[in-house]
């Protein structure tokens, strides 16, 4: 079962601290789309979600930001993680910022800012604390998927 | 059902998933404690593929570990990554 498990994990690993830099530039951008009830702001993190749940994480402009400007400047040994618990979370927030974004084109703006407060709410978790939202998510979802199908 | 042999004095069934980075760091730390002690085996189990058994034992998050005795009765459980203390007074507590 081990044997199964770790050849099911990917090939494809990245510096963990990218995620976490990305992370912490999603709570800025959605803070202030929160603030300003900006739609244009909330448009153009879902397309950074778009990227980073279809190419991965590690093709976002937040990560090159990080590639290009933090990573030079930080000392000590990277740590490399899985893509996929971090492009897990980038779909998890393309879904809000899209809910977010149709509940401001069709005037109903509690699930603009609820949508917005959650995408919020996990990404200064996983900035703050490392929060892994496929580890708390994933199971539940499936749970619930295969119990209605 | 596990998919590994019982350990004579306990087993650690860690459920993981794929989408979970303290997965990888909870087996590193787990398959390090059973190197040391003959009596305890670490068993991985992909939640995603054994569903049934991860609604029966209702898991809902990864990584959680199971502590098994020798007959397969879980006494404990640790949901998210342990702590090495953690798994070895969990472990101590059974040898009584």
């Amino acid at each position: 079962m081990t044997q199964v498990l770790a050849e099911k994990i990917a090939a494809v690993s990245i510096d963990a601290r990218g995620p976490r830099f990305s992370a912490a530039l999603t709570t800025i951008v959605l803070a202030v789309t929160l603030v300003t009830s900006n739609i244009w702001i909330l448009g153009a993190q879902a397309v950074v979600f778009l990227i980073g749940s279809t190419k991965g994480p590690q093709f976002t402009p937040y990560a090159f930001i990080f590639r290009k400007i933090i990573k030079p400047r930080l000392k000590g040994k990277a740590i490399v993680e899985d893509i996929r618990p971090p492009q897990f979370a980038q779909s998890v927030g393309l879904l809000f910022a899209i809910t977010g974004v149709a509940g401001a084109l069709t005037g109903i703006a509690p699930i603009f800012t609820i949508a917005v407060s959650f995408a919020l709410a996990a990404a200064f978790l996983n900035a703050a604390f490392n929060f892994c939202l496929g580890c708390e998510l994933y199971l539940l979802l499936l749970r619930v998927r295969f119990s209605h199908g | 059902m596990i998919g590994g042999a019982l350990g004579s004095r306990a087993t650690l069934v860690q459920f993981s998933s794929a989408f979970c980075t303290p997965c990888r760091a909870t087996r590193a730390l787990l398959e390090n404690i059973v190197t040391d002690m003959h009596d305890v085996t670490h068993v991985e189990v992909d939640a995603e593929a054994q569903l049934d058994l991860v609604r029966k034992l209702n898991i809902l998050s990864t990584p959680t570990t199971l502590i098994l005795d020798p007959s397969g009765r879980e006494v404990g459980r640790a949901v998210g990554a342990p702590k090495r203390e953690q798994v070895m007074t969990a472990l101590a507590a059974i040898r009584q």
